[in-house]
């Protein structure tokens, strides 16, 4: 990336650059202000829990920066949304044994069996009466909808949705071919569909 | 037809997806830029294993090991607590004098109690 496209994209989106000459750092600084926002979403939705979200992104950025910022920077994307993945898998793994863990304490026993997963704790997102507006309605249901298409289909579904990857991009975000990111993302329009039909008519 | 409703569908979920992102709130919004902010600071120089988070569990595994050897290793209580070294030191003045640990060694006890009853008549004359 040229310094000079690096300065035009940062004053388009009003990211105030570092007091830094190095191109390399001020260009990742341009990279991940453009996704941080599509990758708090994405971990927001997988993970249901906003510091958890927040915690998953910044350990993705802290990972590209310290350990891939030499690389072009056309492979920036893909590996932080593959750091980003593996960071949601870690943090839901987590959840999962801390769960167990709390059960198996005498004072939790008696609740074992509702805290072994903590997801069941979830706040629900299907829509209810609260839900006025056409579009927050819509986009609750689209947004429980998502979270229940297994892992593999939900990450693939929105890195080419709301990130905007083709199908090559995908493949490598999610190190996998193109011919299953095409299968992931066909299942997961079908299962959208049939779960938001009643949205959409 | 079907075709067409697919691509719709994905039209406008992409739409409400995009939407939901210009929709975070302002707090989440500085976070995030604290965190890139963060992200990007340059590493200092100290090495990554000397850092607190790796020392800290280290130290803590290390003191837990200490006190489970200190409260389960059996106490050697068999020896008196007045006589700890006393012999030792016994054991070495003999080991350094050699005359010492030959008239330990010397197995007629009669010929020694003589001498010694000898030098006691000596000294009462």
């Amino acid at each position: 990336m040229r310094s000079s496209s690096i300065e035009a994209s940062a004053s388009r989106e009003g990211v105030v650059l570092p007091a830094t000459n190095d191109l390399t750092n001020r260009a990742l600084n341009v990279f991940l202000a453009d996704v941080e926002l599509k990758a708090y979403r994405m971990a927001n939705i997988a993970l249901r829990h906003d510091a958890d979200a927040l915690d998953a992104v910044q350990d993705a950025m802290l990972q590209l920066s310290r350990r891939y910022a030499a690389r072009p920077p056309s492979e920036w994307r893909p590996l932080f949304y593959r750091i980003l993945e593996n960071r949601i898998r870690d943090a839901q793994r987590r959840r999962t044994v801390r769960g167990r863990f709390m059960a198996w304490l005498p004072w939790n026993a008696a609740e074992a069996d509702s805290a072994a997963d903590p997801l069941d704790h979830a706040p629900d997102l299907t829509p209810g009466p609260a839900a006025h507006a056409e579009g927050a309605e819509i986009m609750v249901a689209l947004q429980a909808a998502l979270q229940r298409l297994p892992t593999r289909q939900r990450e693939c579904f929105l890195l080419r949705s709301l990130e905007g990857m083709d199908v090559a991009e995908t493949a490598a975000a999610m190190g996998c071919s193109d011919g299953s990111v095409k299968t992931h993302y066909s299942r997961a329009v079908q299962s959208l569909r049939a779960q938001l039909g009643e949205f959409w008519t | 037809m079907k075709h067409e409703e697919t691509a719709e569908f994905e039209r406008r979920t992409q739409a409400l997806l995009r939407d939901s992102v210009d929709r975070v709130d302002g707090a989440t919004r500085s976070r995030l830029a604290q965190a890139r902010s963060k992200a990007l600071e340059p590493r200092s120089g100290r090495s990554g294993w000397l850092d607190f988070r790796y020392l800290a569990p280290a130290g803590a595994m290390a003191a837990a090991a200490l006190l489970t050897v200190l409260i389960v290793a059996p106490r050697d209580d068999s020896n008196p607590v007045n006589d700890s070294g006393g012999g030792a030191l016994y054991d070495l003045e003999l080991l350094a004098d050699a005359d010492a640990y030959e008239l330990t060694q010397e197995a007629d006890l009669e010929f020694i109690e003589w001498a010694a009853a000898m030098s006691e008549e000596k000294a009462g004359t």
